[in-house]
């Protein structure tokens, strides 16, 4: 990473796109706190990530922060609801249950409450992923390549979900992608190449 | 495909670390191996050469003849080192002073084996000396010089000749073996027995010829020489020679074989996981390569190559290391160890290299070879082609390998058949078991907070990898547990074989009329002292009416002629009350003031190998006339107790009519020896058998051998821990990824390792119930059936033995997964995804 100068504001959703190993999701690692910078600083929301160590940021991921992934990252041990109940559990939410249920039943997976992760298609694992990231209220949803896996249809329904969601949730959405159809529904998009921000672009729509 | 190709691939595999965790555990398992092979190897033959001593030789031959001239040529072209005693008893006199004395002539080889201890002055502890007695000075034993009234260069006169006195003589290595030797000693040079006209022909003579030397040579010697031995001779080592030692080796040579078999298997286990987790990770892998065109063949070439290529280094670094650790133990222990340890010889390097190989090619070649039946579709669905076809062959690799390796270790089947079943059993049991407690801690943990549900509902989804490992877990435990629970138990019956302050002394002889003044005499002494017994010989003529060497025939003829016989004439004793740590096992004791006919106990041999029950009549010969008595009762005894004990024991008044004379025991320390110059010069009729000496030695090698055994307990726990690691490494990939993605949903810390120790510490816990159930068991068939001991439950165990799983476990598994807190989840993430 070189030079990277960038601002997301509260509700905004920005798309990070570029060729594959321009630092898409290594920019995105470090916003989101799962990794560290060698030098610069980042703040999440009043934290700054940079000057927290490994234990106080993943209290701040729990705190705010959700993630959807490209390849799901379920815990194979849970079972779906099990799964989306985990962030409100963390945070020691006694409505853990009920409002994951809710999600899931939101998603569309009211039949599926009590599958393991193998048990289910890609398409509805990335479902449970999403149920997983807005379950517990959070402020900033990171994901990465969230259709990457998935075919056009299902893909298209994934990402349906996450912007209705997003916007009944009114979160801010920090979203890794090369499909530009994805990267033109989002308020705005930033270019990375090589490590560099190259243009930042407010969408069209 | 190729050779050059499976070594690019090894290369590329080394570099990417992925390697580094197989070969480890190969060299550590080879090393392990080979160190504990090499200790044992030293430490079994220190021990032989220890005992020796015991008989100042390897091996002997002894008798009331001299033996024929061939049979020492014979020991000559051998090249056996040889020396010859000769003992007999005699009176000696000082100048006003006279004393029946036990001589042994000695020849200048004396002894062969261990070392004389000599002093200037009686009862102090001397410095030892190479050689006897030179020709024409005799060495005497302290008490002699005060009741014989002589000091160091006073004459003394044996037979015909005078000798002046050279050396006070401490020690001398086999005193102990025989309780013939009563009687103090004089140790005088083989030369000048003729000079002294004691010998002649009539004279009660013991021979004994002293051999040295290469085991193979004396083996071959024993062999030659045994069919042409007159009948009075025999020829034995230390084993046979010294009863209560022989024992002791034999049992501790089947626990050091045990210790070493025990270290084999769980090295054996720790390559397995190793291997097992390498191929696993490269189920994709090779999906690959068979998709870009390899065949199954070319892929088993590939991974031989590779495991030829690993094995060889991993046996040569290993048994480098295992010889570096065992040098550096023995340093180490060099002090705490009273033996001399010989240098490892090249034997056991070689056992060590072989036992490497055979390991890798059990253990670690079945998980590669796996790798074969991978289906390149696995390319593209991941969780197709998980290889499960060559389960079979994995198996009966591991299991041939694994009784071959035990087999040639204790060159004992049934011993190696018994733990195999033992293993097997105790493994099918536990994974059932393991199963359902898996099930059940699921349902438990969904009413717990968030770690245990977290622990417990990944413990149950990962239930077949998890029964396996709690498999794992509690074999290894097992293991441990078995070798300490036999190891307490050896101990504990050879202290218990000779207690301190047991009798060292035996009196015999003493007649009726002495028997209160000489009870009186050991307590004004303040001597502690068995009861005193009558002893009177006889032997049993008839058995309900039948002839006792009738029945002898029949008894001794179909059961291989062991154990003591009906007939045998023995000494017979009566009691009013049943000895101490005596224990009837059929019939009933006498009432302490029984006055009626005649009845009997007999001892449990004496009684089962010739087929006497409670209820029986026996017609006793004594001094020429017959006494019936009836058999009322069947006793064990404890024969090593050193104190008097009886086959046959009289009711009270039975014995009346017969003049008898009266034995018992006693124990002197060393410094009250002289307290038997006293008791003899006031009964000069009685005799004395000192065993102190004997007694002394025992105990000396028993510790020897407990120490011995104890270094190896802790080698084999080194061992186990290893496999432990192992086992928790195996499982580490899907831990990791599991806790990384709950890092990234923000689990703290404190849930993380708390779900990691809760896991472990449960697979610890029931791995420990399991281990001790199958201990039990296992222990149970080992010590009745290999050690003879009696069994029994351990109650201790149920607490240590889930105890130390649950810590054990728990600790190595959670500071080995303590990484997974430390690094930051993109790396897992993505390393892994």
């Amino acid at each position: 990473m070189k030079g990277i100068d960038l601002e997301i504001k509260k509700s905004e959703s920005v798309a990070i796109v570029g060729a594959s190993g321009s630092g898409k999701t290594t920019l995105l690692s470090l916003l989101a706190g799962l990794d560290v910078p060698t030098r610069g600083d980042i703040f999440l929301g009043k934290h700054e990530l940079t000057a927290l160590d490994e234990e106080q940021r993943a209290r701040v991921r729990g705190q705010m922060v959700g993630f959807v992934f490209q390849t799901f990252q379920l815990l194979s041990s849970l079972t779906a609801i099990e799964n989306v109940m985990l962030p409100s559990e963390l945070k020691g939410d006694p409505r853990a249950q009920e409002k994951a249920s809710e999600v899931l039943r939101r998603v569309g997976l009211e039949h599926r409450f009590n599958h393991y992760p193998n048990q289910l298609s890609g398409g509805e694992q990335q479902r449970v992923a999403i149920a997983r990231a807005f379950a517990s209220t959070v402020e900033v949803l990171f994901a990465d390549e969230p259709t990457g896996n998935l075919d056009t249809a299902t893909g298209a329904h994934v990402i349906d979900l996450i912007f209705e969601l997003n916007e009944e949730f009114g979160t801010t959405l920090v979203l890794v992608t090369h499909d530009s159809r994805l990267a033109d529904r989002c308020t705005r998009s930033v270019q990375i190449d090589s490590g560099e921000l190259k243009k930042e672009e407010v969408a069209s729509v | 495909m190729h050779f050059s190709l499976a070594l690019k691939l090894l290369w590329r595999d080394w570099r990417a670390g992925e390697l580094t965790l197989l070969l480890t555990s190969l060299i550590i398992a080879v090393g392990t191996v080979t160190t504990i092979t090499l200790f044992v190897d030293r430490l079994q033959q220190a021990l032989l050469k220890e005992s020796a001593t015991f008989l100042a030789a390897d091996r002997v031959i002894t008798g009331s003849d001299p033996i024929s001239n061939d049979i020492l040529a014979r020991a000559d072209e051998l090249g056996l080192q040889q020396a010859l005693t000769l003992s007999f008893m005699s009176m000696v006199f000082s100048d006003d002073r006279a004393q029946f004395a036990s001589v042994k002539a000695v020849d200048d080889n004396y002894p062969l084996r261990g070392r004389l201890i000599v002093s200037d002055a009686p009862f102090v502890r001397g410095a030892p000396v190479e050689f006897g007695p030179q020709k024409g000075e005799v060495w005497l034993e302290s008490r002699l010089l005060p009741s014989l009234g002589v000091g160091k260069g006073d004459i003394l006169d044996i037979g015909v000749a005078s000798f002046p006195v050279g050396n006070v003589l401490v020690k001398e290595p086999d005193r102990g073996s025989g309780f013939n030797s009563a009687g103090p000693r004089v140790l005088m040079n083989m030369a000048d027995v003729p000079a002294t006209e004691v010998v002649q022909p009539g004279s009660r003579l013991t021979y004994r010829y002293l051999f040295a030397g290469d085991v193979a040579a004396l083996d071959e010697l024993e062999a030659w020489a045994k069919p042409r031995l007159g009948v009075e001779a025999r020829m034995f080592g230390v084993k046979e020679g010294a009863a209560g030692i022989g024992d002791a080796l034999d049992r501790a040579e089947r626990f050091l074989l045990l210790g070493g078999l025990l270290g084999v298997i769980l090295a054996g286990v720790a390559i397995a996981l190793a291997a097992q987790r390498y191929s696993s990770r490269h189920y994709d892998h090779v999906a690959i390569l068979k998709t870009l065109g390899a065949t199954p063949n070319g892929i088993d070439t590939t991974f031989i190559v590779m495991f030829l290529v690993l094995g060889t280094l991993a046996t040569i670094v290993g048994s480098c290391i295992g010889f570096i650790v065992q040098m550096g133990a023995v340093q180490i222990l060099e002090p705490l160890i009273p033996i001399e340890l010989p240098n490892p010889g090249l034997r056991p390097v070689g056992l060590g290299l072989v036992t490497g190989f055979i390991c890798l090619l059990s253990f670690a070649l079945p998980p590669l070879l796996k790798l074969r039946a991978i289906v390149p579709v696995r390319v593209i669905r991941r969780d197709l082609g998980k290889a499960g076809v060559a389960d079979r062959m994995t198996y009966s690799f591991a299991i041939v390998g694994m009784i071959g390796l035990m087999w040639w270790y204790s060159k004992d089947l049934h011993l190696t058949l018994l733990i195999f079943t033992g293993g097997v059993a105790a493994a099918l049991v536990m994974s059932v078991v393991a199963y359902g407690l898996l099930r059940s801690g699921r349902i438990l943990g969904m009413q717990a907070g968030s770690a245990w549900r977290l622990a417990l509902a990944g413990m149950q989804r990962r239930g077949q990898e998890n029964t396996m490992q709690i498999l794992i877990f509690g074999l290894a435990i097992m293991l441990l547990l078995i070798l300490y629970l036999v190891r307490t138990a050896l101990v504990e019956e050879w202290r218990a074989q000779v207690p301190q302050n047991a009798p060292n002394h035996f009196a015999i002889n003493i007649s009726p009329e002495d028997v209160d003044p000489m009870a009186q005499l050991f307590q004004d002494n303040g001597v502690a002292s068995q009861p005193l017994y009558p002893m009177i010989r006889g032997r049993i003529v008839s058995v309900n009416g039948q002839l006792s060497t009738e029945r002898d025939k029949k008894w001794h003829s179909e059961s291989g002629g062991d154990g003591p016989r009906a007939s045998s004439g023995r000494n017979l004793t009566w009691a009013a009350n049943l000895p101490d740590d005596n224990r009837i096992i059929a019939g009933k004791w006498w009432s302490e003031n029984y006055e009626g006919p005649a009845l009997v106990s007999l001892e449990k041999d004496l009684a089962q190998s010739n087929g006497f029950k409670v209820g029986d009549a026996l017609i006793f010969s004594i001094q020429g006339r017959e006494l019936p008595a009836v058999v009322a009762s069947v006793r064990t005894v404890a024969w090593d107790n050193m104190r008097p004990n009886f086959y046959i024991m009289f009711s009270p008044g039975a014995l009346d009519d017969f003049p008898s004379t009266y034995m018992t025991s006693f124990f002197l320390e060393k410094k009250e020896k002289l307290f038997l110059n006293t008791l003899l010069s006031q009964y000069p009729t009685m005799t004395v058998i000192e065993v102190d000496a004997m007694i002394e030695q025992i105990q000396t090698i028993i510790s020897q051998v407990t120490l011995a055994i104890e270094l190896v307990l802790v080698l084999i726990l080194i061992s186990g821990g290893l496999v432990l690691l192992a086992s928790v490494q195996a499982s580490m990939d899907e831990r990791f990824k599991q806790h990384a993605i709950l890092r990234t949903l923000g689990a703290g810390q404190r849930l993380i390792l708390g779900s990691l120790a809760i896991e472990f510490c449960a697979l610890g816990f029931f791995a420990g119930v399991l281990a001790t159930f199958g201990s039990e068991i296992t222990v149970y068939g080992l010590e009745t059936g290999i050690f003879q001991l009696d069994y029994e439950v351990n109650p201790e165990l149920w607490v240590l033995g889930p105890a130390v799983g649950t810590v054990l476990i728990g600790v190595v598994g959670t500071l080995a997964t303590l990484k997974v807190v430390r690094t930051p989840p993109t790396t897992v993430l993505r390393g892994l995804s």
